[in-house]
C-alpha cells in the first residue's frame, strides 16, 4: 500500500512537471528559453515530452502492477469479509459504534432505520435479531482498481494502436487520408456567423472513399457533431484562411493557385517561395479605417532565411521590377480529424467502472444491527459499522430516541 | 434579464456580507439565535443567487457556465449550497462561520471578473457543457466544504473543553467523518467531470485526453483525494492528519480552478 501511495505521488510530480514545463518543444528552444544546463536536464530527462517519455509509460505500468497486486491479494480478505458481514456470530467479535440497553420494541428499531426485515437467530439460548445491509459496498475499492485498469489499458492501446490523421482543404477539394490509400472529398464546408459575427457553428460535408473505389461514405461533420465514415470517426476540429495568390512575371500569369494558411508556394524555377501566414477581414488600422489584410513572408532559398515579410490591403498587389504578387478571394478551409480507435470502449468501460466503484465505496456503507434479548424481556442493541461509524451511532441513538417518544 | 441579474448579483454579495457579518456576531455574542438568523439569511442569499443565474442564464439564451465569471458565481452558489446542507444535516451552524467568509472571497472574485455577456466559441455550444461544468461546481463546492471542516478540526485541538467553541463544534470524530463526507461527495462529483469532460472533448476535438494543463490539474486533484481516502481506509488517517490532507487538496482545486487560468494556458483558457 506504501508503494502504491509512492506511485501515485510520483504521477503527480510527474503531471506537475508535464504541465508546468511547456511540452513538445526542440532543444533549440530550450536553449532559448532556460540555462543550457536546465535545457540538457530537461531535453535528457524527457521532461519535454513527459507523458509519452518511457519512464512515464514505466512508472504507470508498475502502478498497474501494483493495482492488481493489491487488489488479488485482499480479494481473499474481502471474501471473508463479505462473508462475515452477514453472519452475527462473526459480526459480535468487532466493536461496536452504538449499544443501546433496555430496547422494548427492536423490529421497530430495525424498520426505522431502514435495516429491512430482521433475522431471527438463537446464540447461546437467547434470541437474536440480526440485520446487515449494504455488503456490496465492501466491492467498491476493488471495482475501482478494475475501473483503472480498464481505463489505463484503453487509453494505452488506444495511443499505441489508434489511426489519426488531419485533412484539411476548400470545397471541391480531394485529399488523402495519411497513407491509409484513402481519400477524402471536401464537398462543402459552411461556417454560420453569430448576430456579433463570431462564428456559430463550423460544418463540412464530405464524402470519403476506399482504396479500391468501391466503397464511398458520405456525412456531415461540425463541431461537437463529430461523423463516421468506413469506420473512421471524424471531427470538424478547426477552419481557417485561405486566399488565392497570383504570381506575375514582367506582366505576365506566372504562377496562381489557392493557399491555405500556413502553405507556401515555390516560385518554379527561382529560389523564392511564397508562405501564406494569413487573413484577416476588416482589420483595423491606425488612422481608424479598416481593411483586409494578407500577410505574407517571401524566403529566399539561396541565402535560406525571409526576405521580407508583408502585408497586403485587399486587392493590392506587391511589385518589384520583375513580379507582382496579388491575392484575392479569401475563403476558409475546413481542417478535419479523422480516428480509428479500437479501444475507446475500453477506456469508456473503464471510466464508468470507476464511477461504479466510487459509488459503491463511498454510498454503500456496510452497516450492521445485532439485538440481543437480556433474560429480563429487553433486548440489547448493537450497531456495527466500518465506515462512518460516529454518523451512524448518531442515527441509533435518534431513532430510538423517537422511537421511545412515540411509544 | 441582465439587469436583473445585476440587481440580484449585487443584493446577493450583500447578504452573504451580512450572514458573514451575522456568524461573526454570533461568535462574539454567544447567541445561538444569530446562528439561526445568519444561516437563514445566507439560505435567502443563496436563492437570490439561484435567481441571478437563471436570469443571467435567460438573458444569455444559454447556461451561465462558461467564462471566469460565470465559473466564480457558481463555485460561490456550489460552496454556499452544500455547506447549508451539512449546516441542516448535522445541526452545524458553526461550520457558516468558517465558510461565509470564503464565500463572500470567492463571489467577490466573481465580481471582479468581466460580466459581459459574450457569444460563445462553437465548441462550447454543446449539452455537455451543463453536465460537465455543473458537476465541478457541486465538486469545488463539497472540497471547499472539506477544507473549512479540516480547518475546524485542526482548530479545535486548540480549543478547551466546555468552552463556547466546544459546544458550538461537533466531536472530532464526527468532524472528521464530515470532512469524509464532504470529500466523499467531491470526489464523486470530480469523477463526473472528468469523464464527462472526456466525453465532450472526444466529441468535440476527436480525443478524450490530451493533459491539457487543466485535465492535469484535475488528475492531480483527483489523486490527491484518492490518496485521502486510501490513507483513511489502510493507515487508518483520521483526525490530524486527514485534516491536513483535506487542506492541501482544496489548495489543489483552487490551483486548478485559478492558478491553471492564469499560469498555464490550454484548452480551458476561456473558464
Amino acid at each position: 500500500m506504501r508503494f502504491g501511495m509512492l506511485l501515485l505521488g510520483l504521477v503527480c510530480v510527474a503531471c506537475v512537471l508535464g504541465s508546468a514545463l511547456p511540452q513538445g518543444k526542440t532543444l533549440e528552444w530550450y536553449l532559448e528559453h532556460y540555462s543550457p544546463r536546465k535545457a540538457a536536464l530537461i531535453y535528457g530527462l524527457n521532461l519535454s515530452d513527459v507523458f509519452h517519455s518511457t519512464w512515464f509509460l514505466i512508472l504507470t505500468a508498475v502502478l498497474c502492477c501494483n493495482l492488481v497486486l493489491c487488489t488479488l491479494l485482499h480479494l481473499p480478505g474481502l471474501l471473508r469479509r463479505m462473508r462475515d458481514a452477514a453472519d452475527s456470530d462473526a459480526v459480535a467479535k468487532a466493536r461496536p459504534v452504538a449499544t443501546l440497553t433496555g430496547v422494548t420494541q427492536p423490529d421497530q428499531l430495525f424498520e426505522r432505520l431502514h435495516m429491512g426485515r430482521p433475522k431471527a437467530l438463537e446464540a447461546d439460548g437467547r434470541q437474536v435479531r440480526f440485520a446487515s445491509r449494504n455488503r456490496l459496498g465492501l466491492w467498491g475499492g476493488t471495482v475501482c482498481h478494475l475501473g483503472i485498469l480498464l481505463l489505463i489499458l484503453g487509453y494505452v492501446l488506444g495511443q499505441t494502436t489508434k489511426l489519426e490523421y488531419t485533412v484539411y482543404g476548400l470545397p471541391g477539394q480531394t485529399k488523402p487520408v495519411g497513407d491509409t490509400g484513402y481519400t477524402l472529398t471536401i464537398d462543402d464546408f459552411q461556417m454560420g456567423l453569430q448576430d456579433s459575427g463570431t462564428p456559430d457553428q463550423f460544418t463540412s460535408r464530405v464524402t470519403i472513399h476506399n482504396p479500391s473505389g468501391s466503397a464511398s461514405e458520405r456525412a456531415e461533420i461540425s463541431v461537437n457533431h463529430p461523423g463516421s465514415l468506413l469506420g473512421f470517426s471524424a471531427t470538424q476540429n478547426s477552419m481557417g484562411n485561405a486566399a488565392k495568390l497570383t504570381v506575375l512575371v514582367h506582366g505576365e500569369l506566372y504562377q496562381e493557385t489557392v493557399l491555405c494558411q500556413g502553405e507556401y508556394l515555390q516560385l518554379a524555377n527561382t529560389p523564392l517561395a511564397i508562405f501564406f501566414d494569413g487573413y484577416e477581414a476588416d482589420a483595423p488600422f491606425d488612422d481608424g479605417s479598416v481593411h483586409d489584410v494578407y500577410d505574407y513572408t517571401i524566403y529566399d532559398s539561396s541565402s535560406g532565411r525571409s526576405a521580407s515579410d508583408y502585408q497586403l490591403e485587399g486587392e493590392a498587389a506587391m511589385t518589384t521590377s520583375v513580379y507582382e504578387i496579388r491575392f484575392s478571394e479569401p475563403q476558409h478551409y475546413t481542417l478535419l480529424q479523422l480516428k480509428k480507435d479500437r479501444f475507446l470502449w475500453l477506456a469508456m468501460l473503464g471510466a464508468l467502472t470507476v464511477l461504479v466503484g466510487l459509488i459503491l465505496a463511498l454510498y454503500l456503507q456496510p452497516k450492521q444491527l445485532r439485538a440481543l434479548e437480556e433474560p429480563d424481556g429487553t433486548w440489547t442493541l448493537y450497531a456495527y459499522s466500518r465506515k462512518g461509524g460516529a454518523l451512524f451511532a448518531d442515527q441509533v441513538k435518534k431513532q430510538a430516541a423517537d422511537s421511545r417518544q412515540s411509544d | 434579464m441582465l439587469q436583473a441579474e445585476n440587481v440580484l448579483f449585487t443584493i446577493t454579495m450583500l447578504l452573504y456580507f451580512a450572514a458573514m457579518i451575522l456568524y461573526f456576531l454570533f461568535v462574539v455574542s454567544k447567541k445561538d439565535k444569530l446562528a439561526a438568523v445568519a444561516s437563514l439569511v445566507q439560505a435567502v442569499g443563496l436563492v437570490l443567487h439561484t435567481g441571478a443565474l437563471i436570469c443571467r442564464g435567460i438573458g444569455a439564451g444559454r447556461l451561465p457556465l462558461t467564462n471566469y465569471y460565470e465559473f466564480a458565481t457558481g463555485f460561490a452558489w456550489g460552496l454556499s449550497l452544500v455547506s447549508l446542507v451539512f449546516i441542516r444535516k448535522y445541526r452545524f451552524p458553526m461550520l457558516g462561520v468558517f465558510a461565509a467568509p470564503l464565500i463572500f472571497l470567492i463571489i467577490g472574485y466573481a465580481a471582479m471578473q468581466n460580466r459581459e455577456v459574450k457569444d460563445l466559441m462553437p465548441a462550447l455550444r454543446s449539452n455537455w457543457l451543463g453536465f460537465h461544468v455543473s458537476t465541478v461546481i457541486v465538486a469545488y463546492g463539497s472540497f471547499g466544504v472539506s477544507f473549512v471542516l479540516g480547518a475546524v478540526f485542526l482548530l479545535r485541538e486548540r480549543m478547551k473543553d466546555g468552552s463556547f467553541w466546544d459546544k458550538h463544534i461537533p466531536s472530532r470524530e464526527k468532524l472528521d467523518l464530515l470532512a469524509y463526507r464532504s470529500v466523499s461527495l467531491g470526489l464523486l462529483f470530480l469523477s463526473f467531470t472528468i469523464i464527462t469532460g472526456a466525453i465532450w472533448a472526444e466529441r468535440a476535438w476527436g480525443s478524450y485526453w490530451s493533459w491539457d494543463p487543466k485535465e492535469t490539474w484535475s488528475l492531480i486533484t483527483w489523486i490527491t483525494y484518492t490518496m485521502y481516502l486510501h490513507f483513511r481506509v489502510t493507515r487508518g488517517w483520521h483526525g490530524k492528519q486527514a485534516a491536513v490532507f483535506a487542506v492541501v487538496g482544496f489548495i489543489c482545486v483552487m490551483f486548478t480552478y485559478i492558478g491553471v487560468n492564469t499560469l498555464l494556458p490550454g484548452l480551458h483558457s476561456y473558464a
